[in-house]
């Protein structure tokens, strides 16, 4: 038999039952998103413009039938191109947004000092970044999914009225509206790459915006083949060829959605290893 | 337990650490003093990682911080009481700080209510004032129930009774056993507060001496002792009544001994003596002039 002196547990001796673990950083970078107005407000937007530009974009191609067409002796193939471009027509705006929240996730953090609470917690640093990266993804993913979906039922409501349709079942339906949500998840971790970059918030939103908007346009202005020929590399023309390509493989003029996922999918892989380097090496 | 070997920190040409090594043990309130600029919150961001010292190493609980298993039941830091988005409400930000290590919610409160924040944690940290903030950080850094504690200038911003909270509950930490290191630029907060003084200035150590020796050395008349036997000379002297205080190589701050009795000590052991100054100054001034020979020092070992 074995007498033990009870003996007060000394906190520095104490053992603890809890470590850090990557799912606990990712609950953490979840609890992070939901519980800022900026994110809600954010995906709030995106949610209505889908919405509103479906809606309008529908509208007025649908009266433009009504002017003439016979829309009920359409071809299949025609109703459902009508109705994917409705519905994905959100998608060029929504990603201004998705790029913008993307930056200020983490420009957030170094503005008011709480990247420096952030890597105490995680000093390794580098699964802070990469939950980020996965939390920020899957949330834009499926509230662009929601949009896009949106879109598709008001654009199908406002079609019906003149007799045009399409099925959700269909390839040609449902692989642009992932690809759409796919394209501004991609879009956020791209620019959450960029913030972590930069570590501004004005510095970060006007780098990704000018990837977005200015690029293609000064490519477009230079008056050479070369700058030409390099248009469709560009992560907002790519982009577009996700959720927009009519074939999958690439044609003479076009790259196909493959080869559009994969160029963005290098946009993105550039910038997160940008940031993880800067993340990892410099002083927070 | 903290301990640092030939720290080294700078930016560009400016040396904000030189070469520092200290221990910060257990058990104690351990003060780290210093003016503004001295080099104190450089030391303790790269005590957890958040700064890359440019040569030596620091080590808590014998690890790099960033090398535990679980960093934040090791070291509780409060570095910056803004280190928190201010669109966050004090409870989400604890939540989410605790949820990295799998803490629980009953923690958080726990947190919560021993840093006083109950009416104030659902609410958004952009309006809290800085003695709350102050609260919030000190709440985070007690999150994993960390045995060692660093805490940056904590009374910073909060009123008398908030200052009076901070200093009764480190002390309660160090009877518990944990490590706390604690930062000032207030002499007389640290005389309340701690058990143990590094004094830095100017990225550099000047003492490292527990309180009562650093007290008695500014309070009483002290004699400042150049030898180059002082260690014998410190041995010699050592009396319940006396306090050696020993701020560099070759130097000794006696308190308890008139010079007149050192310097006869001196001669009938045959220690040669290279100067003898008896020194009289208040708590503040003798921080004041430990801060200003560290000036002094540096201007000499530039040129």
């Amino acid at each position: 038999m074995t007498t033990t002196t009870p003996q007060l547990a000394h906190p520095s001796q104490r053992a603890h039952s809890t470590s850090l673990s990557f799912g606990g950083v990712l609950r953490s970078e979840w609890i992070k998103l939901r519980s800022l107005r900026s994110t809600t407000w954010s995906y709030l937007i995106v949610i209505a413009i889908s919405l509103g530009m479906a809606l309008i974009m529908s509208l007025s191609m649908a009266s433009d039938m009504n002017g003439g067409a016979d829309a009920s002796g359409m071809p299949a193939d025609g109703q459902v191109s009508l109705i994917v471009q409705s519905s994905v027509f959100g998608v060029f705006f929504g990603q201004l947004v998705a790029g913008v929240l993307g930056v200020l996730i983490i420009s957030g953090e170094y503005t008011t000092g709480m990247i420096r609470s952030t890597l105490t917690a995680v000093p390794k640093r580098l699964p802070a970044l990469a939950a980020k990266a996965i939390v920020l993804f899957v949330t834009t993913f499926l509230v662009g999914l929601v949009a896009n979906l949106g879109a598709f039922v008001v654009s199908s409501v406002v079609f019906a009225g003149v007799d045009v349709s399409a099925s959700l079942v269909e390839p040609a339906v449902f692989l642009p509206i992932l690809g759409g949500a796919l394209y501004l998840a991609l879009v956020s971790v791209f620019a959450l790459g960029v913030g972590t970059m930069l570590r501004s918030s004005a510095g970060g939103i006007a780098a990704v915006l000018g990837v977005m908007l200015l690029l293609p346009t000064v490519l477009q202005m230079i008056p050479a083949e070369w700058a030409h020929d390099l248009i469709p590399y560009l992560l907002s023309s790519a982009g577009l060829g996700i959720f927009t390509s009519a074939t999958a493989e690439p044609t003479a003029d076009a790259l196909g959605a493959w080869l559009s996922l994969l160029v963005v999918l290098a946009w993105v892989g550039a910038s997160i290893a940008g940031a993880a380097v800067l993340l990892k090496r410099r002083d927070a | 337990m903290i301990t640092a070997e030939g720290l080294v920190k700078r930016y560009g040409a400016k040396t904000a650490v030189n070469d520092i090594s200290f221990t910060v043990r257990p058990g104690q309130v351990t003060g780290f003093l210093g003016p503004n600029g001295a080099g104190k919150s450089t030391t303790m961001r790269m005590i957890v990682g958040l700064d890359r010292p440019t040569g030596g190493s620091v080590t808590v609980n014998g690890k790099p911080y960033a090398a535990h298993r679980a960093p934040l039941h090791e070291v509780g830091a409060l570095l910056d009481a803004k280190a928190v988005h201010t669109g966050r409400t004090a409870y989400n930000h604890l939540l989410a700080m605790a949820a990295t290590h799998g803490i629980g919610a009953s923690r958080v409160r726990e947190v919560i209510e021993m840093t006083g924040l109950e009416s104030v944690a659902r609410k958004r940290v952009g309006g809290f004032s800085l003695g709350m903030g102050q609260r919030l950080g000190i709440a985070a850094a007690m999150l994993g129930d960390p045995s060692t504690l660093i805490l940056d200038e904590p009374v910073n911003g909060l009123d008398p009774e908030g200052v009076l909270w901070v200093r009764q509950f480190v002390r309660h930490l160090a009877s518990e056993g944990r490590t706390i290191f604690l930062s000032s630029h207030l002499m007389s907060e640290m005389a309340l507060t701690a058990d143990h003084l590094i004094v830095l200035g100017r990225g550099e150590i000047i003492a490292d001496a527990p309180v009562a020796d650093i007290i008695a050395g500014g309070t009483r008349p002290r004699v400042l002792v150049r030898s180059p036997h002082a260690s014998q000379l410190a041995d010699l002297l050592a009396a319940p009544d006396v306090a050696v205080i020993r701020s560099e190589a070759g130097v000794l701050e006696v308190t308890g001994v008139p010079a007149s009795g050192i310097g006869d000590l001196a001669a009938q052991n045959g220690l040669a003596i290279h100067e003898l100054t008896p020194l009289s100054a208040s708590l503040e001034d003798a921080y004041m002039a430990l801060t200003a020979d560290a000036v002094e020092y540096r201007t000499e070992a530039v040129r």
